[in-house]
């Protein structure tokens, strides 16, 4: 009888004991991101969204970030910040506060991360966007936060340096941009850039998001004739802009955007009118960049449309690296989940340290969080696909100028 | 000279644009004292009727606009005959926070349905237009431009001349003496609500050959028909012809003259200045309650 008793107090122990065995076997990272699933970002937000599914599952497949020898499930959680500021930086003080997520990655849009990333900085959560690159996020002396996508005005560096190779070179642009964050810095990217390569700039000009009707500032821009017209832009604009061009049959020489056309919509949407595009990126396939994790550029491009029925975008290939290279820091610190404070101390510490190769391409993080060493690229649409057609030394195919004017185009 | 000719044309057209679809806006404010709310939805559903049937089946978009006014009108109908008709006598805040409701439900189901993805019609002649010395028009806007006008001829004769187009103004000038008089009013709303949603839809159709359209669209749009409206003066059809007009020529030239920030504020400066100043309409003919 004695000894039942005991067996029964051991089993009862070990049933007390077994949930916290549980626990021990299920711990996994939980990370948070606000993204404008939708709003006039949505699609943007989706994208990036996509980017961290894939290389969550691509992790998880690995068995999970492994921690002193221990595999760690990677477990997205997403929030819809409905491409509100406030409500991004409100999502993010919920992940800090009452989520208690392990970690938290950028979302997409500066004006929303450059709320959002006020947040994590307050809460010591490090962040890494790979969907924000205004200068402006780099110059408010955070420590928390990062960005493995160049700075907006050095973004567009490739739209504005490729017309070295053009012949005849064009001699006057027009720069017109969206007045947020990121537009309106990527329209003063062109603008420094337009300066040095002595191109006259016949037009400067911000709009509101909200512009709904384009033909007005465009009839404008034609009459002034401009051999290159240059766009602050995220989809929506690019979108807008291209359908307007065609309406008011103006097709300058080279038409260039900051954002928009590397999203696969861009070239559904429009079909043959969207040849002759000219858009900033910072990665394409066809670039020699891999890593341990995804192989090489190709092999993710292959991969992301098995996934996906669709190639990513490059901004999508940059949050892929920003998760990768927090995962890498983590392995390296051996930090397991929970995470608390000091850990995430310590991550943002070996951030600002490292210097990691990835299919995006080198990451390296300066003192102000910007990615220090991206060379930007531009790309074209040609034949339906986008081509690299800057820099020379990765150029797929020369670029097509000039642009035929629309009535010419079958 | 040129410039000025073309941001005058380009604003007329515009002003097309915005006539096509602030008509049936006008319509149900002047019948039933609602502001609909969810106007910009009945414009999405148009505008998404004629994506689909396009780029499924490659219908013709032209060819689509009856579904179109189908979709939308129909919707209309089915929303005033289940919620609307159930708040039109209640006190106008009801009827607001009740289509605030019905705008919330339709743009978040239109992004369950087909995700926020922005979404274009592109045909071979999109963007088509032909030139006037050196002046450019495109077809399309042209196209929305005459249909407004038909619209709004066609919507101000019925109400006038039509036998069921005097019992939609008996019920909107008198509803209890209309009602001793033997008109259904319940069914005169439905029916007013399904015509402007109808030509609110066919105006949706239309504009998604040029513009870019998504679930989320909507608002902006009831934004701009209620500033319209209120230009024209609310409630009077022929209003929003005028008033369309108006703001789209003053857009126009405020963006080709000043910068195209200044058209946006200009809208809303309007608003406030005729609100204030002269709520009946630049013809003195809008409702005043």
């Amino acid at each position: 009888m004695k000894y039942v008793k005991v067996l029964l107090w051991m089993a009862v122990l070990l049933g007390l004991l077994v949930p916290d065995l549980s626990v021990a076997q299920t711990a996994k990272f939980r990370i948070g991101c606000a993204l404008p699933l939708t709003g006039v970002f949505g699609k943007e937000g989706n994208l990036v969204k996509d980017a961290y599914t894939f290389w969550a599952e691509a992790v998880n497949a690995r068995g999970g970030i492994t921690v002193a020898g221990k595999k760690y499930a990677a477990e997205m959680v997403f929030f819809d910040d409905k491409s509100d500021k406030a409500e991004s930086a409100k999502l993010v003080e919920r992940m800090a506060t009452l989520e208690k997520l392990d970690l938290i990655l950028g979302g997409f849009g500066t004006d929303s991360v450059f709320a959002a990333s006020a947040i994590s900085e307050k809460y010591k959560y490090p962040m890494i966007s790979g969907g924000a690159s205004s200068n402006k996020l780099f110059e408010r002396g955070f420590k928390y936060y990062f960005s493995t996508l160049g700075k907006a005005t050095e973004e567009v560096r490739g739209c504005v340096e490729i017309t070295n190779s053009l012949n005849p070179k064009p001699k006057t642009a027009a720069i017109i941009g969206s007045d947020i964050l990121f537009t309106a810095l990527a329209a003063e990217g062109y603008r420094t850039y337009l300066k040095k390569l002595n191109i006259e700039e016949v037009y400067f000009e911000l709009f509101p998001l909200s512009l709904e009707d384009y033909n007005s500032l465009l009839f404008k821009i034609k009459q002034k004739n401009p051999d290159v017209l240059l766009v602050g832009s995220h989809l929506k604009v690019a979108l807008s802009v291209m359908k307007a061009l065609k309406e008011v049959d103006f097709m300058p020489k080279m038409v260039a955007f900051s954002y928009g056309p590397t999203v696969p919509d861009f070239i559904k949407s429009l079909g043959k009118d969207a040849e002759y595009v000219v858009a900033a990126a910072e990665w394409a396939p066809n670039l020699p960049y891999k890593d341990s994790v995804f192989g090489t550029a190709r092999e993710l491009n292959d991969n992301y449309f098995k996934k996906f029925g669709r190639y990513p975008d490059y901004v999508e290939v940059a949050s892929i690296g920003g998760a990768l290279v927090q995962q890498w820091s983590i392995e390296k610190l051996g930090i397991a989940p929970p995470l608390k404070e000091a850990g995430r101390v310590k991550l943002m510490e070996e951030l600002h340290q490292g210097d990691w190769m990835t299919v995006y391409g080198r990451i390296q993080f300066g003192a102000d969080g910007a990615n220090v060493d991206h060379p930007p690229v531009a790309v074209q649409v040609q034949d339906g696909k986008l081509v690299t057609v800057f820099p020379k030394e990765v150029v797929e195919k020369p670029v097509l100028y000039p642009a035929k004017a629309w009535r010419e185009r079958k | 000279m040129a410039l000025f000719l073309q941001a005058l044309i380009t604003g007329l057209l515009m002003g097309g644009v915005y006539a096509s679809y602030s008509s049936g806006f006008s319509l149900i404010f002047g019948v039933m004292n609602i502001v609909n709310i969810f106007h910009g939805e009945l414009i999405m559903v148009g505008a998404f009727t004629t994506y689909w049937l396009f780029s499924l089946y490659n219908v013709d978009p032209f060819l689509t606009l009856p579904a179109s006014i189908v979709s939308a009108g129909l919707l209309g109908y089915l929303v005033q005959r289940a919620l609307i008709n159930r708040v039109v006598e209640a006190p106008p805040m009801i009827s607001y926070l009740c289509t605030f409701g019905v705008h919330l439900i339709l743009a978040n189901l239109a992004l369950l349905l087909w995700s926020a993805d922005f979404r274009t019609v592109t045909t071979s002649y999109s963007g088509a237009g032909f030139a006037v010395g050196p002046l450019t028009i495109p077809i399309a806007r042209l196209v929305t431009f005459v249909i407004a006008l038909a619209t709004t001829f066609g919507l101000y004769l019925f109400l006038e001349k039509a036998r069921y187009g005097k019992a939609i103004r008996a019920a909107s000038q008198d509803k209890e003496i209309a009602r001793l008089l033997g008109i259904d009013i319940k069914k005169v709303y439905a029916l007013t609500f399904a015509l402007g949603a109808a030509i609110t839809g066919l105006a949706g159709g239309l504009l998604s050959t040029y513009y870019v359209i998504y679930p989320q669209m909507g608002l902006p749009y009831t934004i701009i028909a209620f500033c319209v409206v209120v230009l024209g003066g609310m409630g009077y059809i022929p209003g929003a012809l005028i008033g369309g007009l108006l703001l789209g020529v003053i857009q126009s030239l405020t963006a080709t003259y000043l910068n195209s920030g200044l058209s946006v504020a200009i809208t809303f400066i309007l608003l406030f200045i005729f609100l204030v100043l002269n709520p009946q309409g630049i013809v003195g003919k809008g409702i005043v309650e």
